[in-house]
């Protein structure tokens, strides 16, 4: 990746279409995304199901490839990457969050935040991810397996696990929508908390205005748009 | 692929799949099942084999009675070959033949014994084991009683029970009275003697000259049995003593061949067994295919999120391909076990059966084998699913894919499967001691699992095409719809129950048609024709005698008879024997001293199918009638020569006319008849096949056997027997293993039906939300797995009548009896029970609460 200092865009979308076969035909999820993200920055990205957000975010992870039209993050095109070497960019470049967590059952809260660090080779992952569970307030259940633990403290390791790596872009989808308010906001704190420290760039799915409007900027989008585009207010009060 | 060189990606792979294993085995049950099962069988097989292989190798010097053995028919060793054999080393001589023990008083009680006369330096090696304190010189001692010789003998403890007498007793055996002094427990050169028809009887050399049994051409064995100094190369051996008397008659065996004929029969019956074990493993395969697509399939979010975070494809492969081997090993392991350790349990039989002093060992290289096809079966059939995992796109996370997932494997991928499964062939190939049976067999694995596959295909489309077909017209059966649903819809166990279930039931029709049929031709059919018995070694100047008893005995309905004489061919149209290229089929005719005898006249049961016979009072050159099948197998025909060793004496004859000959009547024939006028000096006795009917048959052998001791009687009834029970034995071990196919059949139709209780059990919750009862739903479930069982049953009971037809007229030559009753009733059988499991499977469905189903949903 280039450096965060260099001017240019750490994510850019030029014309990206999406179109994808289904029993019914085609159909375009996407409509033409022309996108450019500076390092550092965080984008809400807001609009009704269906209109693309969370396709859009895939584009950018290099999770699916754009019918039409360039994608290049952190300087690397992801057309001339086949699928292992994004892989590697992925491991060494992006956290994701996910709505639904993700994480794998079977190994513990530990083992889920050091995948990221022992791919990418890390002789001290597990100290490292023991760090960032401390960090999200989970340093008392290192050991514990997703099924024991609550819905929060499962995103609160997913959090852990995307910033295990410090990543230069962070890739949010619905973070705090299977969570309830209370819940949600802790997950949001972190989130935004590590961002600001890190420096980290953030593009973040919501349904939430209210939240979209702590990035930097709101994207809308409709029917495989980008609708309209709006000024946030880049500040994040942390809930007390 | 790249990442495949890197070793660090290995380790982590171990160590990811290490912590996915910590899950536990829940989903891989029935695939270490599977695995285990087939491993167990050929393990279990092999080393059973082994166990005896190693006894026959130990005890091979008494199982031979030396290091060398010279068999020769009708004849003693000349003095100048008895002085060279001694000259070489220790000579143990005996002599062998069948012969009639009787009871001695007025009612006496007959027996046909398999008798052995030996000399003082038997056995070589070994020992005989007496019940009693006695040795074997002590038992077979002389004495005299009231003026009267009377010769020491043992017998097998049979013996004592069939004639209902005890140690001391006495017998008479020919003309001479012998003390049956003590039980023989075991023989020590008895177990190259395969088929036996009475109980062993050993007695002295002068027991056997008193007997008068020896006559010319009685059918008779001389035995020499020689101990050479350790280490002496036994081939130039038995170059330098057939170099120093070109033209003796004798057999030469040496210890290397130990003893062939039961060595022999044990490397087949090791390949049979092992293919069908080999063919549970394959059922189980699939098993392992379907445990793995299961277990995968839940995988799918770990796999993607796996990706998410930056885990290459070829990572994911590993991690996944480490865990199911780690479950596969665990199976084979618990199978080598079972394997190892069965065969314990049949050793006694053997020890009884075959007189044979094995003892329990662990061998390792049928275990490595069984492993070998243990680890080959699990990657030929997890290495797809797993492929196609590799493939599992990242983005099933943000949400369900639009399009299905029909994602082929990549192209290396495809090619280690194949490479896989061609080493499992190539290992069934190259380990068999018959390679075209075994080619023979992996052809028909793939043609059975290329049917079943198409059938399986077949009976997804038939089941859509009639379901639309029912969907466009107002049915009154949508339940029928529902089942016929159930057979297409995706992740259908219709496939995979069709497979397993359809191979194993392949294979176990295929052996209930062969074991039917030789059935049929040993206990049904032969007996119908058979005569009631044969008496042998009639002296020529009793047969006008014999003839008499015979034709005036009440209740005989017809008899046979013709002269007898031993010969061997020497040579095959003036080439010997040893430089001509004889079929497989035909070397029995070769191989050692063959019957012969002349007629004027054509035997029943015989028909002309080249040449001409001759007429009835011929004279002139030898000519020969010839077995129509052994002179093709020696690519010879009418008007070529043989050249017979007739007790020494060459005798060259053309060959007049090729009979196709039906030895199945059990009538009196040969292979090779001479025409009149060459052989009627030859020293000779005469065989004679007696029809009488029931209840007057013991008569018959009462009046022949008490007028001339020193003929033989066979009971075809007795013989049929032993051949039936041998065969019996060898039948039921056959099925037991051909059940494991099937059982691995049924652990696959569980598994299969597990892996989708979940969709089914919301299907049954939506159908009864909407108004369906248990009973509509039981109906759907019976007609879908009925249909199933009756398509795996017909299409197995036809591939596996074709293979039992192949087998028996083919290989066995034979003649084809159709058994329909066999055919429908394991035909029905089978269909019950998939419905029945099947049903058990998913009954579960049935009792369901709709709300907390819908609900988790």
């Amino acid at each position: 990746m280039t450096s965060s200092a260099s001017p240019q865009p750490i994510i850019r979308l030029e014309g990206v279409e999406l179109t994808l076969p289904s029993a019914a035909g085609m159909v375009n999820i996407l409509r033409g995304i022309d996108l450019a993200v500076q390092p550092g920055e965080s984008v809400g990205v807001v609009g009704p199901s269906g209109s693309g957000k969370s396709t859009m975010v895939m584009i950018m992870a290099g999770l699916e490839r754009a019918t039409k039209g360039r994608v290049t993050v952190g300087g690397a095109d992801y057309a001339a990457m086949n699928e292992d070497e994004l892989a590697l960019f992925r491991r060494n470049n992006i956290g994701i969050v996910f709505q639904s967590f993700h994480l794998v059952p079977a190994m513990t809260a530990l083992e889920n935040v050091a995948i990221p660090l022992e791919l990418a080779g890390e002789r001290d992952a597990f100290e490292r991810a023991a760090a960032e569970l401390q960090n999200v307030g989970l340093g008392h259940r290192l050991t514990h397996y997703p099924s024991q633990m609550s819905g929060g403290e499962q995103q609160r390791v997913a959090l852990a696990r995307a910033f295990a790596t410090q990543p230069k872009l962070i890739l949010a989808d619905e973070p705090t929508g299977n969570l309830d308010g209370a819940n949600g906001r802790a997950v949001v704190d972190l989130l935004f908390g590590a961002q600001a420290r890190l420096g980290t760039t953030l593009v973040l799915i919501t349904h939430d205005a209210a939240l979209a409007e702590h990035c930097h900027r709101v994207l809308r989008m409709e029917d495989g748009k980008i609708a309209g585009e709006s000024a946030g207010t880049a500040q994040y009060q942390a809930a007390q | 692929m790249s990442s495949f060189k890197d070793p660090a990606s290995w380790s982590l792979a171990f160590k990811l799949a290490r912590r996915e294993l910590r899950g536990g085995f829940t989903g891989f049950r029935l695939m270490m099942a599977c695995l285990a099962l087939g491993v167990a069988a050929i393990a279990g097989i092999g080393s059973f084999s082994a166990t005896i292989g190693e006894s026959l190798q130990n005890d091979a010097r008494a199982l031979l009675g030396g290091d060398v053995e010279l068999r020769l028919t009708h004849q003693k060793a000349t003095v100048d070959q008895r002085a060279y054999l001694d000259k070489e080393g220790p000579v143990s001589a005996i002599a062998t033949m069948r012969a009639m023990a009787a009871t001695i008083g007025e009612t006496p009680q007959r027996r046909l014994v398999e008798l052995k006369a030996v000399d003082n330096a038997y056995p070589l090696y070994g020992e005989a084991k007496l019940d009693g304190q006695m040795t074997l010189d002590q038992a077979l001692a002389q004495e005299t009683r009231d003026g009267e010789t009377i010769y020491g003998a043992v017998a097998q403890p049979d013996l004592f029970t069939l004639l209902k007498i005890q140690p001391g007793a006495l017998v008479q055996v020919g003309e001479a009275k012998f003390v049956l002094r003590a039980q023989l427990l075991r023989e020590p050169d008895a177990a190259g003697d395969v088929f036996k028809l009475g109980p062993s009887f050993i007695t002295s050399e002068a027991g056997l000259t008193a007997s008068k049994l020896e006559q010319p051409g009685s059918l008779i064995r001389y035995e020499y049995r020689v101990a050479l100094p350790a280490g002496i190369d036994l081939a130039a051996w038995s170059k330098r003593i057939t170099d120093a008397f070109p033209d003796a008659a004798w057999r030469i065996r040496t210890l290397d061949e130990g003893a062939p004929g039961i060595g022999q029969q044990l490397d087949r019956l090791n390949l049979f067994f092992t293919l069908i074990g080999l063919t549970a493993l394959l059922v189980g395969g699939i098993g392992v295919a379907n445990a793995v697509k299961s277990y995968l399939d839940g995988k799918t979010a770990t796999i993607a999120t796996f990706k998410c975070l930056g885990a290459p494809a070829g990572l994911i492969f590993r991690v996944y391909l480490l865990q199911i081997m780690v479950m596969a090993l665990g199976g084979i392991a618990i199978g080598l076990l079972f394997g190892a350790v069965l065969p314990a349990a049949g050793l006694n039989a053997v020890r009884d059966g075959l007189g044979l002093d094995v003892h329990f060992g662990l061998h390792a290289q049928p275990l490595i084998l069984a492993a070998a096809y243990g680890i080959l079966t699990a990657l030929t059939f997890a290495l797809w699913p797993l492929a196609r995992a590799r493939e599992v796109p990242a983005a099933h996370l943000f949400r369900d894919l639009v399009s299905p997932d029909r994602v082929w494997p990549r192209a290396e991928l495809i090619a280690a499967t194949a490479v896989a499964a061609l080493s499992l062939a190539a290992l069934a190939f190259f380990t068999a001691s018959q390679k075209n049976f075994a080619a023979w067999f992996i052809l028909g694995a793939i043609v059975t699992l290329l049917v079943f596959r198409g059938l399986a295909s077949v009976i997804t489309r038939a089941s859509r095409g009639l379901g639309h077909r029912l969907t466009g017209a107002s049915t009154r059966l949508p339940l029928l719809n529902f089942a016929l649903a159930n057979l297409h819809r995706p992740g259908s166990p219709a496939g995979i129950i069709l497979l397993s279930f359809g191979i194993g039931l392949t294979v176990f029709v295929t052996l209930m048609q062969i074991e039917g049929n030789l059935n049929a031709q040993i206990s049904e059919r032969l007996p119908a024709e058979a005569p009631s018995y044969f008496f042998v070694d009639i002296q020529p100047t009793q047969v006008e005698e014999f003839e008499r008893i015979v034709s005036t005995a009440p209740g005989v309905t017809g008899h046979q008879r013709m002269p007898s004489l031993r010969a061997r061919i020497v040579a095959i149209k003036g080439v010997e024997v040893d430089e001509n290229n004889v079929a497989p089929e035909a070397r029995w005719a070769v191989r050692s001293d063959r019957g012969l005898t002349y007629a004027a006249r054509p035997p029943e049961g015989s028909k002309i199918v080249g040449g001409q016979w001759w007429a009835a009072d011929y004279k002139g050159p030898p000519i020969i009638s010839f077995d129509a099948r052994v002179a093709q197998g020696m690519g010879i025909g009418v008007g070529d020569t043989l050249t017979f060793d007739i007790l020494g004496r060459r005798i060259t004859a053309t060959i007049a006319n090729l009979r196709e000959i039906n030895y199945q009547t059990l009538g009196l024939n040969f292979a090779i008849i001479f025409a009149p006028g060459v052989l009627e000096g030859a020293p000779q006795t005469h065989l004679s096949t007696v029809s009488a009917a029931p209840g007057a048959d013991d008569a018959v052998r009462e009046a022949v056997l008490s007028r001339f001791p020193n003929v033989t009687a066979i009971n075809v009834k007795d013989a049929l027997a032993t051949a039936a029970e041998a065969f019996g034995k060898i039948a039921d071990a056959a099925r037991a293993l051909a059940s494991l196919a099937l059982i691995a059949g049924v652990l696959v139709l569980a598994g299969a039906i597990a892996a989708g209780r979940r969709a089914r059990i919301y299907d049954a919750v939506v159908l009864k939300v909407l108004g369906a009862t248990r009973k509509n739903l039981l109906g759907a479930y019976i007609v879908e797995y009925a249909a199933i069982g009756l398509a795996a049953s017909v299409i197995a009971g036809a591939l596996g009548t074709l293979a039992g037809w192949l087998i028996v007229t083919q290989i066995m030559r034979a003649e084809w009896v159709f058994l329909p009753g066999t055919l429908i009733g394991t035909a029905l059988v089978c269909t019950l029970a998939v419905v029945a499991f099947g049903f058990v499977g998913t009954w579960r469905a049935l009792g369901q609460k709709a709300s907390p189903i819908l609900r988790a949903r």
